[in-house]
């Protein structure tokens, strides 16, 4: 695993291109896939089960360690699990209070930290599983996510319209002959998949962040839901930009780093779209 | 003068957890005609509303459609999602594509044109409840079933939006289903009442049900007595909708 400090002796080396492209690449690929979902989740209020599974995904990682199974396998089987047993549960959306919520992503969390503490010194690196190892992209990481993502586009393009409109209204999507529930789990293990595949760039600990913040900012100058996903990716790729930069002039460590970008961004249009406000009025 | 019957309910019951919310309904509603359920709260009748649109299937008893029944339906409970931007015009096409002249004339039997290009999220709660009363009327409906079409409307705004439903029987000509708590305001547009308390109480006229022993029971005299008000002096509406209906929960 890479820590920005050893960056710049990979960086003298030939394969200098191929890392780096790598890693935009697979930056992009997350944005892309991110504004959609993120948008959805915002508007589902779904952010928070997002952290939970992401908080969760550790304990798979664990247990696919320690299963001798490549952790995304473990990641999705746990997220798959807990969506599962959350829409057996026959009240849905109470199933989805914040305690219960808190007590799957905290048990995950603390579970899957314990699990990698027993695995062998030099198995697992934790901080890059917390907070992201964009940097270190491999070409099977990349294909990992290439596939998922366009997986979960072919999806989202074929449900586009049942999405938009049971995150309008479910009752309306309801009255209106849409499956409801299928539609709505169908969401959960989307959401799944994206945990497994964004926790690689992001880390466990900051994928809603990534989901929630370029959304935030897109929402405040959006008139439709698809401008909103637009305008969403744009800020992403800006946040992605900025994040990358800032990690190689300032050795941060990419992951935050995105993320700081992606809030600065938003403080940003917040500040101007207040002055044009005043301006206009 | 008989309306021909657009739907036939026969000994409708439904159970749900246990508890039996639906017993032996029976009634039929026919080509534009207003109907309204009325019945004290947990009296079933947004149930009776969802089996009527097919949202509820696994009743017992019959339901005939007329082929091919459009109905369009408003919920009771419409939470619009106020995260999104999402213009009226959109909303009205949510679930299907709508032509931009069918999108217009839904708007202005609702009399909300000026609404088309608003974000649904600046919208007060009367003027959604006429947007979503637009939407009903999208695909040419020969139903609108309306569940509490008025909650959450200021009084003035409610005799107004009885009016338009009124109003939207004969532009549309179609029946209407309504759900409603309000006895004595929907009276004046009804052509039958359904009083509903699991069972079938009473049913007709307004004026034959506001005297009928079973609601008198169910509701009270003082609710009788301002339906009777309402319907003969309507320039008195505002005096007698101060005075809340006398209910007796269970």
């Amino acid at each position: 695993m890479t820590s920005p400090a050893s960056l710049r002796i990979i960086i003298m080396t030939e394969w200098l291109d191929d890392f780096l492209l790598r890693s935009i690449f697979a930056g992009l690929i997350m944005v892309t896939i991110a504004a959609p979902m993120g948008c959805l989740m915002v508007w589902q209020r779904l952010a928070f089960l997002s952290d939970t599974l992401g908080h969760a995904a550790i304990l798979g990682v664990g247990v696919g360690l320690m299963l001798q199974l490549l952790p995304i396998v473990g990641v999705l089987a746990v997220a798959l699990l807990i969506v599962f047993s959350l829409s057996r549960v026959s009240s849905f959306n109470s199933a989805l209070s914040e305690t219960t919520l808190a007590i799957i992503s905290h048990t995950g969390l603390a579970g899957g930290i314990i699990l990698v503490g027993l695995l062998p010194a030099g198995r697992v690196n934790l901080e890059a599983i917390l907070f992201g190892d964009l940097l270190a992209t491999t070409p099977a990481d990349l294909l990992s996510l290439l596939l998922t993502t366009v997986l979960l586009l072919i999806l989202l393009a074929y449900h586009w319209r049942d999405f938009v409109a049971l995150s309008v209204s479910r009752e309306i999507a309801q009255a209106e002959g849409i499956e409801v529930r299928k539609l709505q789990f169908l969401m959960y293990a989307m959401i799944a998949l994206l945990v497994a595949v964004m926790m690689k760039v992001m880390g466990v600990l900051l994928i809603a962040a990534m989901l929630v913040i370029p959304t935030t900012s897109a929402r405040l100058f959006s008139r439709s839901p698809e401008q909103m996903v637009a305008i969403s990716a744009l800020y992403g790729v800006g946040a992605l930009a900025g994040g990358i930069a800032s990690s190689f002039h300032f050795d941060w460590q990419t992951g935050p780093a995105i993320v700081v970008n992606a809030t600065a961004l938003l403080l940003i249009t917040l500040g101007l779209t207040r002055l044009l406000k005043s301006g206009a009025a | 003068m008989r309306a021909e019957v657009l739907l036939r309910a026969s000994d409708v019951s439904y159970s749900a957890g246990g508890r039996k919310i639906l017993d032996k309904v029976s009634f039929e509603l026919g080509t534009q005609q207003i109907t309204t359920i009325i019945g004290p709260n947990g009296a079933g009748k947004s149930t009776l509303a969802n089996i009527v649109t097919g949202l509820l299937t696994n009743f017992e008893g019959e339901i005939e459609r007329r082929p091919q029944l459009r109905i369009g339906y408003l919920p009771q409970k419409v939470y619009v999602n106020t995260l999104m931007p999402l213009t009226v015009e959109r909303l009205l096409q949510l679930t299907r594509r709508a032509s931009e002249i069918d999108i217009d004339h839904a708007l202005a039997q609702t009399e909300v044109t000026y609404l088309k290009r608003r974000q649904v999220r600046s919208l007060s709660e009367g003027e959604l409840k006429r947007v979503l009363l637009a939407r009903t009327t999208l695909g040419d409906p020969d139903l609108i079933v309306l569940d509490e079409p008025t909650s959450g409307v200021d009084v003035t705004g409610e005799i107004r939006m009885y009016e338009l439903i009124g109003e939207l029987r004969t532009q549309l000509q179609c029946a209407v289903l309504m759900v409603s708590h309000d006895l004595h305001l929907v009276m004046s547009q009804t052509d039958q009442v359904l009083c509903l308390n699991q069972h079938l109480c009473c049913s007709g006229l307004p004026e034959s049900v506001s005297r009928d022993p079973e609601y008198l029971a169910l509701f009270g005299k003082s609710a009788a007595d301002s339906i009777a008000i309402y319907t003969h002096h309507h320039d008195h509406v505002h005096d007698v909708s101060g005075e809340p209906a006398d209910h007796h929960h269970d």
